[in-house]
């Protein structure tokens, strides 16, 4: 397993991402079996794979290589797919997209299995990634590309100690060592690929992995064979010590996805607005879900901005960054461009009531859930000189000139009541004279919406007018997204072979229910891929973003209000079990949104926790817990936030490890259903001993 | 054809399309291509930065993925199309365009707008030519008789507009021709 530096590391003898890109081509063409399968892309149901997989798609489809995406929602599903792949003949190169990365992928559980000819390339923006992964070398290794954002130039020192400890041998083995120093000696000779299997049928050690090609590899072993012929005990616990460091400190994010489809892009020299925009809105994605900080978004968005000067210059007379600048110019105008984006959700799609009213970060500065919080958003709207019925007004509507003073007013009055951070410099996009321009906040909750719950799930949607009295008072109506018709009339044909059959055919309804709960969200991503291309469908979605949102805040102030939330030691942990939005919050998607909510909208009112890390050198943070009872399936849905301290920090999230370990200590009966290891769905009955064991395990630190 | 025999008036817009695409159009290439045979004839050799010329099918199948930029025809520019319409509106005869125009400039300004200047003039230019043309040639059919209709300089896409109606309309005057006593 290689892993690639990314093109500004580059050199001669190093390969960067266009040569792995070159090589996919080449083996596309050469290969004689040529079909839809032979390359194959896995998409994990997230936004920013969800762009990677359209922009690597874009690029394929422009050198005419056929190729297949298959979204995959979580480890059970991968392990499916692979048995799968097993059977595909044609297969030479496999993408996998934010999924894998953690994962060793050489072993027999994974592809180790197929043949010689498969090359498997991992960008995955998940850390930490399996050092195995990285930097085993040799022929086998050479067969899993990691391509790396750069930061792997910085583990050197996990990479010494990896090396040292897979390649030395071990204390016990001594007199294999001259045995292995003669076959070395003869391999250098023979320089076969043979050798793989003769070794590995060799020590218990398994540490003659293969010596094709890695040529530094093999140097070093030499070398560390001449110097000493084992290590002593203490290096042996140093690097012990510093391999468990790094996968044991938590788990956090690299460069997204689509930021590495992107550079590729910019190395083929074929970059558009399209890549552009998908690059923007893996980024954003990051920011918004807190899997990055605040610096990390800056360094990125600064090398975007330069981006989008450089592909949309504007006319000269339009100053950038007013509210004019953010217009179509034209019917076709597609471009990106540059604006401050304000911390409201969905502000310009909403009355202004509204989105400070859904936005985490408001919410928790003024304590929306009392009413007196609710009387202070109004005092602050008022201050700014909105009166409550200009207040009501969809944003579309709202009068022009308060619209251009909206920022200026903020700024001026928002700090009386503690809201210092509220615009973060962003992107929007013109869709020429078909929309208004839509900015890359609310893209990303639109798609994100879409990939949560646009099938599957009843949502119930506004219709604009429905308040006070509007025209369509009183009146909701189903979301309905494209597939809905085929799904009603799926129901029925499977309800009416279930009565043919009978009671005795409880297996296909098993069956026939897991198909349907793997179809629905597989719909789901690709609704969501559509309304990527498509501003229509993407539009239609931000009105379930907003119900969606509106959930959300309904349970968060309830759960604030009844003062659901119990303190442990080391964490609060939030459980769900009764509720009128229940089904909805069965979806960790939907969950984690709470979970963040709940974190940003406590932020100020909750003394941090000290989570230590591996030597008790801690940092405060705010360890949230949440889980929802699935009644469907009688389980429940876990998951772990680490929250930071400051608004636009992040933790790295330790609960992933916390809950595995607490698995296994209380023998819980549970899975991990999606690739975050800090998501978990348990049995109903084991929860509680769950989360006893949790806070024993927090203690551990 | 693949449509049903009720709607089998006339070729359709499309084909239309697929007909004048045959018609070569010149490029600046971003990739390079040795000379090729295709079944319409050998194109290339494709050398950037040098124009070549090809049939506009294979241009738009190249732009489409980014390995040319279309150069657009010299009658597709504002000056000329202006020109024509001023033209066009002062006479009562049709005046000269390009045969296919219509469906070249529809290509063109679909997969290429960026390769044009004023793309946005240029398309509302095109929807008045062709409004003015409308009316002329609805004016024209007036006089049709039964032994000939001419009506000069009509592009392609306007004669397949009228060719069902005076079609009919010519068969069933020479019948009435050819039996004035029937009535």
């Amino acid at each position: 397993m290689v892993f690639l530096p990314p093109p500004h590391l580059a050199s001669a003898s190093r390969p960067a991402y266009a040569e792995a890109y070159a090589n996919i081509l080449v083996a596309h063409r050469r290969s004689p079996l040529t079909s839809a399968s032979s390359v194959i892309i896995l998409v994990a149901p997230d936004v920013d794979a969800l762009c990677a997989a359209k922009i690597l798609a874009e690029l394929l489809k422009q050198d005419d290589v056929m190729h297949r995406i298959i979204p995959v929602s979580g480890l059970a599903d991968l392990e499916r797919m692979k048995d799968e792949l097993v059977t595909y003949a044609e297969l030479h190169t496999l993408i996998l997209l934010n999924m894998g990365a953690i994962l060793d992928l050489s072993s027999e559980n994974w592809f180790g299995e197929f043949s010689m000819k498969l090359t498997v390339h991992i960008i995955d923006s998940n850390r930490p990634q399996n050092l195995a992964n990285m930097f085993s070398g040799g022929e086998n290794g050479e067969r899993f590309i990691v391509w790396d954002d750069g930061e792997a130039e910085n583990m050197g020192e996990e990479r010494k100690a990896w090396e040292a400890l897979t390649y030395e041998p071990e204390p016990d083995s001594d007199e294999d060592s001259e045995l292995d120093d003669q076959d070395e000696v003869r391999s250098n000779e023979d320089g076969d690929p043979d050798d793989d299997e003769e070794f590995s049928e060799q020590g218990p050690s398994g540490k003659r992995r293969s010596l094709g090609d890695g040529d530094r590899s093999q140097e070093k072993r030499r070398k560390l064979d001449d110097q000493s012929t084992r290590l002593s005990r203490e290096q042996r616990d140093t690097y012990h010590e510093l391999i468990a460091k790094y996968y044991g400190s938590g788990s956090w994010y690299g460069q997204s996805a689509s930021a590495t489809m992107y550079i590729l892009a910019t190395v083929l020299e074929r970059v558009d607005c399209d890549f552009l925009w998908l690059a923007i809105l893996g980024l954003t994605f990051q920011y918004t879900t807190a899997r990055i900080s605040r610096d990390t978004y800056d360094k990125y968005h600064s090398i975007y901005y330069d981006e989008v000067f450089r592909l949309n210059p504007l006319p000269p007379d339009v100053a950038a960054n007013t509210t004019d600048a953010i217009t179509a110019m034209s019917p076709d105008d597609l471009s990106v461009r540059a604006a401050e984006e304000l911390r409201f959700m969905l502000f310009r799609h909403w009355t202004l009531y509204d989105a400070m009213y859904h936005s985490s970060y408001v919410a928790g500065k003024l304590g929306i859930w009392k009413e007196r919080g609710r009387k202070r958003l109004t005092g602050l709207l008022a201050k700014m000189g909105f009166s409550i019925p200009q207040t009501q007004q969809p944003y579309a509507h709202m009068d022009l000139d308060l619209k251009h003073q909206l920022r200026a007013k903020l700024d001026s009055i928002a700090p009386e009541y503690g809201l210092v951070e509220l615009t973060y410099p962003s992107f929007a996009r013109c869709f020429g004279y078909r929309a208004s321009p839509l900015s890359a906040a609310d893209a990303v909750e639109a798609v994100g919406a879409l990939l949560d719950v646009a099938g599957g799930i009843r949502m119930e949607v506004e219709v604009e007018g429905a308040r006070h009295g509007g025209e369509w008072f009183g009146g909701g109506r189903l979301w309905e997204g494209g597939r809905n018709g085929e799904e009603k009339r799926e129901k029925r044909i499977e309800v009416g072979s279930r009565q043919k059959d009978g009671d005795d055919h409880a297996d296909t309804d098993v069956n026939g229910e897991e198909r349907k709960e793997r179809t629905w969200w597989v719909k789901n991503f690709w609704a969501a891929y559509d309304a990527l291309s498509d501003i229509v469908p993407l539009r239609d979605a931000l009105s379930l973003a907003m119900s969606l949102h509106r959930a959300i805040i309904r349970q968060g102030t309830s759960i604030i209000d009844k003062q659901d939330i119990r303190t442990m030691r080391s964490h609060r942990v939030v459980v769900l079990s009764k509720g009128p939005d229940l089904a909805l919050f069965a979806h960790p998607g939907v969950l984690a949104r709470l979970g963040l909510w709940l974190v940003d909208a406590l932020r100020d009112r909750l003394p941090g926790t000290k989570i230590g890390g591996l030597k008790g050198r801690g940092k405060k943070s705010l360890p949230f817990v949440v889980a929802c009872l699935n009644e469907r399936t009688q389980t429940y849905v876990v998951v772990g936030i680490m929250g930071a301290l400051d608004f636009g920090d992040v933790r790295r999230n330790e609960f992933g490890l916390a809950f595995i370990e607490a698995k296994q200590r209380c023998n819980a009966r549970s899975r991990h259903s999606t690739f975050d290891a800090s998501v978990l769905e348990i049995e109903q009955d084991d929860l509680k001993l769950f989360l006893e064991t949790l806070c024993e395990v927090g203690e551990g630190y | 054809m693949a449509l049903p025999q009720s709607l089998r008036t006339s070729v359709t817009p499309l084909e239309l399309e697929l007909i004048a695409s045959e018609q070569l159009v010149e490029i600046v290439p971003l990739i390079t291509m040795e000379k090729t045979a295709f079944i319409s004839g050998a194109y290339g050799p494709l050398r950037p930065p040098a124009k070549c010329r090809i049939p506009l099918w294979m241009a738009t199948n190249l732009k489409l993925k980014k390995k040319c930029h279309i150069v657009p025809p010299e009658w597709l520019s504002v000056e000329f199309l202006q020109e024509r319409l001023t033209r066009e509106t002062s006479r009562p005869e049709f005046s000269k365009l390009p045969f296919r125009f219509a469906e070249i400039a529809k290509v063109i300004l679909d997969v290429a707008s960026d390769d044009v200047q004023n793309a946005d003039k240029i398309k509302s230019l095109l929807k008045d030519l062709r409004e003015a043309r409308q009316a002329k040639s609805r004016d024209g059919l007036q006089k049709l008789d039964h032994s000939e209709l001419s009506l000069p300089n009509l592009c392609s896409m306007e004669i397949n507009e009228i060719r069902p109606f005076f079609i009919q309309s010519m068969g069933i005057l020479t019948q009435l021709v050819r039996e004035p006593s029937a009535e």
